[in-house]
C-alpha cells in the first residue's frame, strides 16, 4: 500500500470521491485553518501492525547479539565492552559485560512507524492534497499478542493557490491551528513528522551486577558509585535517538521535540533501553520578522 | 514601543508552500533541535537568544545493600548517592551544551527515580545561545525555568547559574513498646515521624542552598519539594528539593512594571448540560 498505487479499499475510495470533507481539527483550529488559506480536504489515516518476533531467543536476529556468542553485530553501530577486574572466579561469574545498539529493532519499529506515515500521505495525495495538519501518531501494543500497532491520523489540505508539493508527496505536521498560524509567522513551514526509536541492550558485567543489586562485594559493602556502564547506555540511547532523527532532518530544524524513554528491566543491571524521539521537520522561508519585546501583564481574573 | 507588524497570513502560508515546492537547500547545516514550543522560541526571540540542541544528562548512581534497613539519624549512604547522581548528570548536561557552542540549557525537566539500589536522575533541556552566536566562553548554566521565566528574569536584571539541588533520606526513629501500645488508640501525632521530616528538610534546604552559593548564586528560584516515607521502606522518610539559582547581573533589580489587563471574555459557563440532569 505504500508503494502509491492507489489500491485502498473500495469503501476509502467511495468515501474519497464524495464531494464533502471530514476532518479531526476542533474548531478553534478549523477556523484558524480556513485563516491561513488551508482548505481540509479529509480525515486521513494510516496503520501497520508489526510483529516482535525480533527479541526471541530463537529468532535469527538475535543471532550474534549477544556478546556471549561474540562477534561483532553490525558495522556503524554503538557497543561498548567491559571486562571483569576480577579474573576468573566461577562459571557464573559475569567476566564481561557489553551495550549493544540493536539496530534490528530500531529498523523493525521504523518500518512500522514508517508504513503507517507513508499509507496517512498516500490517502493524503489520492485527494490532491498538499499537505496533512494536526497528525496524531499512536504507537501500542495489542492486547498480549506480541505485536505493535502504529496508527497515523491528520487531516488533509490543500493551499489556496498552492503549488503541489516537491516528489508529489504531502507535507506534514503534529501542529494545527494557532501554533501553526505561529509557526508560519515566526518562518517555519512545516516539512515532515520526524521520528526515531533508539534501542540498547545491556548486557551487565559483574562489577554492574552487583552495584545494580546493593553494591556489595566480597569485602562488605561499598559506598555509593555511579553505575558507568548503565549511565553510559542510557547517555547512549538517547544521543542516538537524535542522531537517527537529525539524519532526517537534512540541515532543516526539529521544533516541538518529544523525547520518551522506556527502559524494561530483565535482571540486576541487565536491561532494554528503548528511546522515542519526535517533532516537526520545520523548514525556515523567511528571516525572522521584528519581535516586539513582550509586554508583562497581570490578567484581572 | 513600535507596533508590531501586520502579517497577512494567507501570504505567508503560499510563500511557506511554495518554498517546499523547491529543491531544499544544501544539507550541509547543521539543523537545531529544541523541545521548546513556538511561544517560546519566539519569546527567546525577541530577546536575542535562539534554541541550538535539545542536550540530556544521565546518571544511575548505586546505594549500598542494607542502607535502607532500621537505624538512626541521616541515611548518609542514600543522600550522598543522590547528590552524586544529580551532580553527574547536571555535568553532563553542561558538557552536551559546551560541546554545540550553547551559552545555558533552558526548560530542563528533572526526573528522579529512587530505588532501594540505585538512584536513577535524567536531565533534558534544550541548550540555547544569543542570535549573534558568540562564544559563552565560561560554564553553561542550568535552569529548569521555562523559556518565559528566563525571559522576564533576564529581563529583571537577573540569570541563571545554576541547578540548586539538596536531598536527605533520614530514619523515622523507633516508638518504645510502650509508647506505641498506648498510642495504639489515641489521635495523637506521631512526633518520630514529624521530627524526621523536619531533619530531612532542614539538611536538603542547607544542601541546596550550599550548591546555590557554590555555583555562584544569590539567591534560589522556582524551588520545588517532594517529600514523605519511601515506597519500599516507610520507616524512611525522604526530602528533595530543588531549584534555579540565580544571581543579579544588572547594576540593581530592574522593575518590569506589568501592565493590568482585563480580559472582556466572559469563563463563567452559561448553559451545562449536566445540570437538566440535576447534577
Amino acid at each position: 500500500m505504500s508503494d502509491g498505487s492507489p489500491d485502498l479499499p473500495e469503501a476509502a475510495v467511495r468515501r474519497l470521491e464524495s464531494n464533502s470533507f471530514s476532518s479531526g481539527l476542533s474548531v478553534p483550529d478549523f477556523a484558524a485553518c480556513l485563516d491561513l488559506g488551508l482548505q481540509p480536504v479529509a480525515l486521513v489515516q494510516g496503520f501497520c501492525v508489526m510483529q516482535w518476533g525480533w527479541y526471541g531467543a530463537g529468532s535469527g536476529y538475535m543471532r550474534g547479539a549477544s556478546p556471549y556468542f561474540g562477534g561483532q553485530q553490525y558495522p556503524g553501530a554503538y557497543a561498548e565492552t567491559y571486562r571483569c577486574p576480577h579474573g576468573f572466579v566461577s562459571t557464573e561469574h559475569r567476566t564481561w559485560g557489553q551495550n549493544i545498539e540493536q539496530p534490528w529493532v530500531e529498523a523493525a519499529w521504523a518500518q512500522g512507524y514508517g508504513s503507517a506515515y507513508a499509507r496517512m500521505l498516500e490517502e493524503a495525495a489520492l485527494h490532491g492534497a498538499h499537505g496533512a495538519i494536526g497528525v496524531v501518531d499512536r504507537v501500542s501494543h495489542l492486547a498480549d499478542t506480541g505485536t505493535t500497532e502504529f496508527h497515523f491520523l491528520g487531516t488533509a489540505v490543500t493551499v489556496e493557490g498552492g503549488p503541489p508539493p516537491a516528489g508529489g508527496t504531502p507535507w506534514s505536521t503534529y501542529l494545527a491551528g494557532q501554533r501553526l498560524t505561529k509557526s508560519i509567522e515566526a518562518g517555519f513551514m512545516p516539512v515532515a513528522v520526524v521520528a526515531a526509536l533508539a534501542s540498547v541492550r545491556v548486557w551487565a558485567y559483574c562489577m554492574t551486577e552487583y552495584l545494580m543489586e546493593g553494591a556489595r562485594t566480597w569485602g562488605g559493602p561499598i559506598g555509593p558509585q555511579e553505575v558507568e556502564q548503565v549511565s553510559k547506555a542510557h547517555m547512549a540511547v538517547r544521543q542516538l535517538a537524535r542522531k537517527h532523527v537529525r539524519e532526517q532532518l537534512a540541515g532543516d530544524a526539529l521544533h516541538g521535540a518529544s523525547i520518551q524513554v522506556e527502559k524494561r528491566e530483565l535482571a540486576a543491571g541487565d536491561e532494554v533501553i528503548d528511546c522515542t524521539l519526535r517533532g516537526n521537520r520545520m523548514r525556515r522561508f523567511k528571516e525572522f520578522d521584528e519581535v516586539p519585546a513582550p509586554r508583562p501583564t497581570v490578567r484581572l481574573t | 514601543m513600535s507596533s508590531p507588524p501586520t502579517a497577512d497570513p494567507r501570504a505567508e502560508m503560499l510563500q511557506g508552500a511554495r518554498s517546499l515546492a523547491e529543491a531544499p537547500p544544501p544539507g550541509e547545516a547543521r539543523g537545531i533541535t529544541s523541545d521548546l514550543s513556538v511561544d517560546e522560541a519566539l519569546l527567546l526571540h525577541s530577546a536575542g537568544w535562539e534554541p541550538v540542541d535539545l542536550v540530556c544528562g544521565v546518571a544511575v548512581v548505586s546505594v549500598p545493600v542494607g542502607v535502607w534497613n532500621w537505624g538512626q539519624g541521616t541515611i548518609s549512604a542514600a543522600t550522598d548517592a543522590h547528590n552524586t547522581a544529580v551532580e553527574s548528570a547536571a555535568r553532563q548536561l553542561r558538557g552536551e551544551c559546551t560541546k554545540v557552542h550553547g551559552h545555558g540549557v533552558v526548560g530542563v525537566r528533572v526526573q528522579v527515580e529512587v530505588r532501594p539500589h540505585h538512584i536513577d536522575v535524567e536531565l533534558v533541556g534544550t541548550a540555547v545561545q544569543p542570535v549573534a552566536g558568540t562564544d559563552g566562553g565560561g560554564t553553561p548554566f542550568v535552569s529548569d525555568l521555562s523559556a518565559r521565566d528566563f525571559i522576564l528574569l533576564k529581563g529583571a536584571g537577573w540569570m541563571p547559574v545554576g541547578l540548586a539541588f539538596g536531598a536527605c533520606f533520614v530514619y523515622a526513629p523507633r516508638r518504645s513498646a510502650g509508647v506505641a501500645m498506648k498510642q495504639k488508640t489515641q489521635n495523637v501525632e506521631l512526633t518520630n515521624f514529624t521530627e524526621a521530616m523536619y531533619t530531612a528538610r532542614e539538611s536538603a534546604m542547607e544542601r541546596m542552598q550550599r550548591s546555590a552559593l557554590d555555583a555562584g548564586g544569590q539567591g534560589v528560584v522556582q524551588v520545588r519539594v517532594t517529600e514523605g516515607p519511601m515506597s519500599f521502606a516507610r520507616h524512611a522518610v525522604g526530602f528533595t528539593a530543588w531549584g534555579t539559582a540565580v544571581r543579579l547581573v544588572a547594576d540593581s533589580h530592574q522593575f518590569l512594571r506589568p501592565e493590568l489587563v482585563l480580559p472582556l471574555d466572559d469563563a463563567v459557563v452559561t448553559f451545562e448540560a449536566q445540570s437538566l440532569r440535576g447534577k
